[in-house]
């Protein structure tokens, strides 16, 4: 009987995880995200320091379930679109800022590089509309 | 000769004559606007969530920032940092922390901290700090509006070209008790974000929010649930997955040997001691009380003392000792691997596996890790944070009583490599199917992770160095290999904020395989492809 119970209970909460996670969390309408620094078409010398800005929503620690927040993944020269049913790649291309981060310091070769911010929820899955920063360029020399 | 002097300068009675523990800080000062008032409304819920505020965010975030707090009060604390930059950041991801928490709320139960920042001269005690820098900061925060941080003259001009935000002046104010008027800024990280509409969003955040208690509510009854039967797998499992690491009938031979067998002669099969979970395991719950002893593994050996009872009930992971060794670690590949170094690695033993999920449950259901995995038995356990790894780590070696750890980096490299110097361990272009990497198998994403040991062994004979899930490795990180160690030790230091992962995931591409491959994320941050194996000292 209590197996039965048990079977029944994980297979009520697995379903309301996946429901949980089939899209992301909803955002605010108004929900805007955006490079405080470097601005599109910036020419910068060496590293530098990449500010993320965010109106109409809080930044929180990667983990934590609270409305309307959420923390940075900042894209380095990705060109592929965002899945928005899977958690926001990780790797060398794809910056995480789970510690609730709002800036950080970039170091990429000389060249030109198109970064774009993406807002991830609780769990790493782009927003539901995704919040998004447009995609700047930027030129290292 | 010291202690005569001392007594002859008349200090008799005072402690020694160290220098007063002066010390140049940017002194935080913050407090909750309003606290009486909601203390009235709801005291207990008010004080319970205080008190998360300062244990979830306030003090994380100020050792993330290499600040110290020095004291809590009821409604405000005080901390101190060497920079005045480290303190300013501080304090604006508090506010914009609160921002979020206090979302979901209406908004006469917010909970809002004025911060004033102060530069100043100031002595420094244990557990509290004095001086007019103190006092001014204090006064600051109380001239502060809610959610806002005011800062000084002083710590302006520290920081004006260096934090990238607006700063609004005040202009010079005159503080209570403080003779010289003080000039005053007004920090704004980003103005709009405390302006924002609510009302018509306020039911659904009410629905979202009841929504996850629900779910928070629905897990702790599911793993309460779930604990005896996580028990009955410590005894059930035990027999068949440990006998060759059990400690020691004393008449057995070193059981050193027993274990390198692998090592020359990696077994065409993998283990199916370790992986699968013993089908005994569906014993019925009746049977969790424990058993003295598994009876299979040492028959006639009189039950030593206490002590090793506890590490006969524990399934370890199956390991693999390694002899030492000498090794170029890095390549030049991408600047994080270089500059390519030599390193002594001293023996050790290294898990022949990511730990499963099954292993990672036994720890859960003992209460010495903080969760419990979902996902098949024998499959990576996966979404483990550096510290998640490291409780299991410290559980299983208290468990066990043997010196289990998280592998140093230069040793996991050195397990990677299985002996070789090659782009790959197998050569130096990339085959498919030896490794668990994205376009690199036919896997369907839903079976991912897929269980441990399915691709082939290293020459070492171990599996999964290489794609399959990233594992967390003890070292701190560093953009790159100036100044590492060359004697195989951790490369950390106190209170970094993010550690090394090393092998790529399923959902990296080829290049992530690579064994010299390095990678960073966040000490303290779950990601669903990161996992981890466990290291032990001889």
């Amino acid at each position: 009987m209590k197996f039965i119970r048990l079977i029944a209970l994980s297979l009520a909460l697995t379903c309301l995880s996946f429901a949980a996670h089939a899209q992301g969390k909803p955002a605010p309408k108004d929900a805007l995200l955006y490079f405080v620094w470097p601005q599109n078409g910036t020419t910068i010398k060496g590293g530098f320091w990449c500010r993320f800005g965010l109106r109409n929503m809080g930044v929180t620690h990667a983990g934590d379930h609270f409305a309307n927040s959420g923390h940075h993944h900042l894209l380095i020269d990705v060109n592929e679109p965002l899945n928005p049913n899977e958690p926001i790649a990780q790797d060398k291309s794809h910056l995480h800022f789970g510690a609730g981060q709002t800036e950080a310091r970039i170091e990429l070769p000389p060249g030109k590089h198109t970064l774009q911010l993406v807002l991830g929820d609780a769990e790493h899955y782009p927003f539901n509309p995704p919040v998004v920063s447009d995609k700047i360029t930027i030129n290292i020399k | 000769m010291a202690e005569i002097r001392d007594i002859k300068s008349g200090r008799t009675g005072e402690p020694p004559p160290q220098p007063m523990p002066r010390r140049l800080a940017a002194i935080v000062a913050g407090d909750i606007s309003g606290y009486s008032r909601l203390m009235q409304i709801d005291e207990e819920g008010t004080h319970n969530r205080v008190k998360r505020i300062e244990r979830d965010l306030i003090e994380p975030t100020i050792v993330e920032h290499h600040g110290k707090l020095v004291k809590t009060t009821g409604d405000g604390f005080i901390a101190i940092f060497d920079s005045p930059v480290e303190a300013v950041r501080c304090s604006i991801v508090i506010q914009q922390n609160l921002v979020g928490r206090n979302a979901a709320l209406p908004k006469h139960h917010w909970i809002e901290y004025r911060i004033g920042i102060n530069l100043g001269d100031v002595i420094i005690e244990t557990d509290d700090v004095y001086g007019d820098g103190v006092n001014i900061a204090t006064r600051l925060e109380g001239i502060a509006d809610p959610g806002q941080v005011y800062i000084s003259g002083g710590i302006y001009e520290q920081i004006k070209h260096k934090v990238v935000c607006g700063y609004e002046s005040l202009g010079d104010r005159k503080v209570k008790n403080i003779t010289d008027p003080v000039r005053v800024y007004r920090v704004l990280p980003d103005p709009a974000a405390f302006q924002r509409s609510r009302r018509r969003r306020e039911n659904i955040l009410i629905f979202l929010l009841s929504f996850t208690l629900l779910v928070i509510a629905g897990g702790v009854f599911w793993y309460m649930l779930w604990q005896p039967r996580g028990k009955s797998w410590d005894q059930a499992s035990a027999p068949v997955s440990s006998p060759a690491e059990q400690p020691r009938p004393p008449a057995l031979p070193a059981p050193v040997v027993k274990q390198a067998a692998p090592e020359s002669q990696p077994a065409p099969t993998r283990a199916p001691a370790q992986q699968q979970p013993a089908p005994q395991s569906q014993l019925p719950p009746a049977a969790k009380q424990e058993a003295p002893l598994p009876r299979s593994a040492s028959p006639a050996t009189p039950a030593p003392p206490s002590t090793t009872r506890p590490a006969s009930s524990v399934r370890e992971p199956a390991m693999i000792p390694l002899r030492g060794g000498s090794f170029a670690m890095g390549g030049i590949e991408e600047n994080t691997e270089k500059p390519v170094h030599q390193i002594t690695i001293k023996p050790f033993a290294i898990g022949k596996f990511p730990v499963s999920v099954g292993e990672w449950n036994e720890c859960a259901a003992a209460k010495g890790c903080a969760f419990v995995a979902a996902g098949k038995d024998d499959a990576p356990v996966t979404n483990v944070s550096w510290t998640d790894a490291k409780q299991y780590v410290a559980w299983l070696a208290e468990a066990a009583r043997k010196p289990y750890r998280l592998p140093t980096e230069a040793e996991w490299e050195y397990a990677a490599r299985g002996g070789t110097q090659t782009k790959y361990w197998w050569g130096d272009q990339f085959q498919s199917g030896m490794a668990n990497c994205k376009n690199c198998t036919d896997i369907a994403a839903t079976e991912q992770p897929i269980k441990v040991g399915t691709f082939k062994p290293n020459p070492f004979g171990l599996y999964d160095m290489g794609g399959g899930v990233d594992q967390w490795v003890e070292d701190c990180w560093h953009k790159n290999y100036q100044g590492a160690p060359t004697d195989g030790s951790a490369w950390v230091e106190s209170q970094c904020t993010s550690h090394v992962i090393r092998s790529g995931s399923w959902r990296n591409d080829a290049r992530y395989v690579r064994p010299s491959n390095r990678d960073s994320y966040d000490t303290d941050v779950r990601y669903p492809t990161h996992g981890f194996r466990v290291a032990l000292s001889p």
